[in-house]
């Protein structure tokens, strides 16, 4: 059994959990991070990329809109290049309460907020696809980010402060001697041995999956509501400023332009288990009917793709309400210490992508408490590994760093514009033989054909530089095609229809995978 | 708008192999015949392997008895409207096209009686009943040792995986790469291709090869051995190395894929019939039960292409012939027919199973016993448009497009030698 010691054990690689690990090793902490699957594979990877402004808050939130402005600002310079600042817009369209927006603007000015309004005119000229028929606009510093970039940024920064970080590690007992946790024992997933990690403290930021690391630790009544929503990639920048209606938050009422696509979300579902990836059909239809109310035509462009993610939503055990939306979106740092007499543990869990460093400061501030050593957090002043120069990410820049190289490097996903040095990098990097984990990593596979010409590429890749035998090459390659499948298929009509016979064709009728050696 | 009326024995919708057939048939029997279409069809995508049928479900050895059992067991099948006589006769057709055509030497070889099971790119072993000779060596019956050769600058061929999946069959493969020092890191196969038909460039080619090759070894490379005359390389290579050659299909851009379309875009010129590109059709008219002519894109004004009679070969749910909107809702979107097969109101269309079945897979136009659409009398529709198939699992697309192309052809081709066209 391999043992490690740490200060800090984080359970969960979200954007919280590697801002924890993050914050933590700036402020000179050993750090352990270890998560179940891969990277961001939970709630944090499943979200439509809004960086809020908080304007979305100003009204029914207050105190939210005043943390997501604030956050906003400083993640703009230490994670610039995760952040493409697009702006966004609060419009009200026809179906929307025209009093609304009056008390938005009355709670933007008080939070914060910067907000400007703009004629329907203006915003028309610069987002000609709008509903013709808005009747206000109010310019936001909304953005986007790629969240992605952003786990990676804060993992590896830890790293190169000593932090390790276990991806495909599962917790499967949290130990306590007397009233102490005193660390966890985890599974390596890919080669089934144990690892033993003691710890003086140990974080659970698992996130929606928070209430089952606290059971392991014998904490009662850590209750996390997972509140799934959909949200469904379209197949172009059907704007570029981010669009959000002047209304009361709801379902279906933001469209955020990200990388390629833009990204219409949410709905809103209680749901009883976060593995719960079911899209039901009718959400599909009202989320495409949404789309065509902020963007008339919305239903004949080209839908990507379609995903859930579980928000977390600390349940407050006063209110038993299953309407979700209406439990606290703030976040809850629990120091189990003063809540249940449990030294070495605390629980992060709610809370949005926006306030991510929000909260992990705070936890690692309470981590400090139970150290008994006070070590100020830098994470606000701290750029993050590749966001040195402050410079925003801007969409061109795959494309122009592409084009310096049109000549020497091969292109293995055309849609993502993925280099075959970089996805060897990547495969030799991380070691990992999942396409999967190398998609999101590299964003392979995501673009409109899903795959289609870049998966047999990359696989063939994998396969010479790896050295895995043709079996495991296989289940790689077949595994990607279904959980490709998985978010392709519940919004499959028009022209992606199109696009997946062709990949239907190549795969099973070019290659003919489906009859592979056994 | 100017309109420019064109008067025709019949009109072929579609470019793809279906349809260019069907043209070619018509215009041998002496039509006056013309082909529409918005553009190249599935040719240049596809192996143009004829796969008639390679899985029902398991793996078919002999497709002629596999074919009679498909047919008594689904009548709603496109094979059992076209008949294995049809079949049969349609594959005679395109191996005596093929050799009468302008590849010099290029042949297609196979029959009903047993599927060929040559390799794909990812090492598979795909059945076939007729193939092009450049890949026929690939045989696995024939096979027992091979060399898979590729090169970094194709990233659409990794010998490697083929390899590695041809030695689990039990075939004694190994993988070799060469760099072929092309002067970008980019190349398909169409570009690769164009070197091979270059003598000298092959000669430097095989020198190289031939260092890195085992006694009794067959060569096996990507399909790209020549675009003008691929029976001259391979015969060339051959001689070279001293050994089978053989070809690999792989992604699209397919280069045998385009030496089949010139091929029988060649077959429908020098009968007599024409293609025009380009033309994708923006309105039909009707007149009672009959279709009067359709309206195609041109240059300046669009263009009426009249007929007595009409092929739809304009493909399916991959080309955009037939559409599935964003309220799930199936059109035939060239000629507005009724399509029969769709999963019934509030019925799912797709199953999570990536590669079980999806329930719109036999989706396609209505048609008759005669592949006469159901709701216009004087339209036969081809191809990938006809229901009850699921082509890419069954691998019996390029099968069903060749037959049921020549079967429609000889169902016109029967009416018009009622009225003043002699069959």
């Amino acid at each position: 059994v391999v043992a490690l010691s740490t200060d800090v054990l984080v359970i969960g690689g979200g954007a919280t959990g590697a801002g924890v690990a993050w914050d933590a090793a700036l402020r000179g902490l050993d750090v352990v991070l270890v998560d179940r699957r891969d990277l961001a594979e939970g709630t944090s990877g499943r979200f439509h990329g809004l960086l809020h402004s908080g304007g979305r808050y100003a009204v029914k939130d207050p105190r939210a809109a005043e943390e997501c402005i604030a956050e906003n600002r400083i993640l703009r310079r230490v994670a610039a290049d995760c952040i493409e600042d697009t702006g966004g817009f609060f419009v009200t369209t026809p179906y929307d309460d025209p009093e609304y927006a009056d008390r938005f603007a009355r709670g933007c000015a008080d939070t914060g907020v910067d907000c400007e309004e703009i004629s329907a005119a203006t915003a028309l000229r610069e987002e000609p696809r709008l509903h013709p028929g808005i009747s206000r606009a109010f310019r936001v510093p909304d953005a986007n980010i790629d969240v992605w970039k952003t786990v990676w940024a804060l993992s590896h920064g830890a790293q190169q402060r000593g932090a390790r970080i276990l991806p495909y590690h599962e917790i499967t007992a949290v130990h306590r001697e007397g009233d102490e946790v005193t660390g966890a024992r985890a599974r390596d997933a890919r080669t089934g041995e144990d690892i033993e990690i003691s710890a003086r403290v140990t974080v659970n930021a698992a996130g929606a999956w928070a209430g089952r690391v606290a059971d392991l630790a014998g904490i009662e009544g850590v209750r996390v509501l997972p509140g799934r929503g959909i949200m469904i990639a379209m197949n172009h920048r059907l704007v570029n400023t981010v669009i959000n209606r002047c209304q009361m938050p709801t379902d279906g009422d933001i469209l955020v332009p990200i990388r390629t696509v833009s990204v219409i979300g949410t709905t809103d579902q209680h749901t009883e288990d976060p593995d719960d990836h079911t899209v039901d059909q009718h959400e599909v239809d009202q989320m495409l009917d949404d789309g065509e109310k902020l963007v008339p035509g919305f239903r004949s462009a080209r839908a990507l793709r379609v995903w859930t993610g579980v928000r977390p939503l600390f349940e407050d055990a006063k209110e038993s309400d299953t309407e979700t939306r209406d439990v606290t979106r703030a976040h809850a740092l629990l120091d189990h210490q003063q809540r249940d007499g449990v030294r070495g543990f605390v629980t992060i869990t709610g809370g949005k992508l926006t306030t991510f460093r929000l909260m992990a400061q705070e936890t690692v501030d309470a981590v400090c408490r139970h150290l008994g050593d006070s070590r100020p957090c830098s994470t606000d002043s701290e750029p993050l590994p590749g966001s040195e120069s402050g410079q925003s990410y801007h969409l061109g820049e795959r494309l122009a760093r592409k084009e310096a190289h049109l000549a020497d490097e091969q292109v293995i996903c055309e849609c993502e514009l993925v280099g075959r040095t970089t996805l060897q990098e990547t495969i030799t990097r991380t070691g990992s033989t999942n396409l999967d984990d190398i998609r999101r990593q590299l964003r392979l596979g995501m673009g409109p054909c899903q795959g289609g010409f870049c998966i047999y590429r990359a696989t063939g890749i994998l396969h010479e530089l790896d050295g895995i035998s043709a079996p495991d090459a296989d289940a790689s390659l077949l595994s990607f095609l279904q959980e490709r499948w998985k978010g392709v298929w519940p919004v499959l009509y028009g022209d992606q229809l199109r696009q997946a016979r062709l990949d239907d064709w190549i795969f099973q009728g070019v290659l003919d995978v489906e009859h592979l050696p056994k | 708008m100017r309109r420019r009326e064109l008067h025709f024995d019949a009109v072929v919708i579609g470019a793809g192999t279906a349809g260019l057939v069907a043209g070619a048939r018509l215009a041998q029997v002496g039509a006056k015949v013309c082909v529409v279409a918005k553009g190249i069809g599935s040719t240049h995508l596809a192996p143009a392997t004829i796969d008639v049928l390679g899985y029902a479900p398991d793996r078919v050895t002999e497709p002629a008895a596999a074919l009679e059992r498909l047919i008594a067991e689904r009548p709603d099948h496109p094979y059992a409207l076209i008949g294995i006589d049809a079949v049969a006769s349609s594959l005679e057709w395109l191996r005596q096209t093929v050799a009468a055509g302008p590849l010099p030497g290029y042949a297609y070889v196979g029959d009903l009686a047993a599927n060929l099971l040559t390799p794909s790119a990812v090492g598979a072993l795909r059945p076939s009943a007729m193939v092009p000779e450049t890949m026929a060596a690939g045989d696995s019956g024939r096979l027992r040792r091979v060399c898979i050769v590729g090169t970094p600058a194709l990233r659409d061929f990794h010998p490697q995986l083929c390899a590695a999946n041809l030695q689990l069959a039990g075939i004694d493969a190994r993988a070799v790469s060469l760099d072929l020092k092309l002067e970008r890191a980019d190349m398909n196969a169409l570009g690769i291709a164009r070197r091979f038909d270059d003598a000298t460039w092959r000669a430097q080619f095989c020198a190289e090869l031939s260092l890195a090759l085992r006694a009794e070894e067959h060569v096996g490379l990507p399909a790209m051995l020549g675009i003008r005359d691929p029976h001259g390389v391979v015969t060339d290579l051959e001689q070279r190395l001293g050994r089978r050659v053989f070809e690999i299909p792989t992604l699209p851009p397919s280069v045998p894929g385009m030496r089949l379309y010139e091929i029988l875009r060649a077959a429908l010129r020098a009968a007599g019939g024409r293609l025009v590109l380009g033309a994708g059709v923006v309105s039909a008219a009707r007149e009672g039960g009959r279709l009067t002519s359709v309206s195609a894109q041109a240059a300046g004004a669009d263009a009426v292409y009249v007929a007595p009679w009409f092929v739809l070969a304009a493909g399916s749910y991959s080309s955009g012939a037939i559409e599935l909107d964003s309220r799930w809702a199936s059109h035939d979107r060239v000629l507005g027919l009724a399509l029969r097969g769709l999963p019934g109101d509030g019925e799912p269309r797709f199953t999570r199973d990536y590669l079980a079945e999806q329930p719109l897979s036999r989706a396609g136009i209505a048609v008759d016993g005669e592949q006469r659409a159901e709701d216009v009398d004087n339209v036969l529709v081809a191809g990938a448009a006809l229901p009850g198939a699921v082509p890419w699992r069954e691998h019996s697309g390029e099968g069903i497009a060749l037959a049921s192309g020549f079967k429609a052809a000889a169902v016109v081709a029967h009416e018009l030698s009622g009225s003043e066209v002699a069959a």
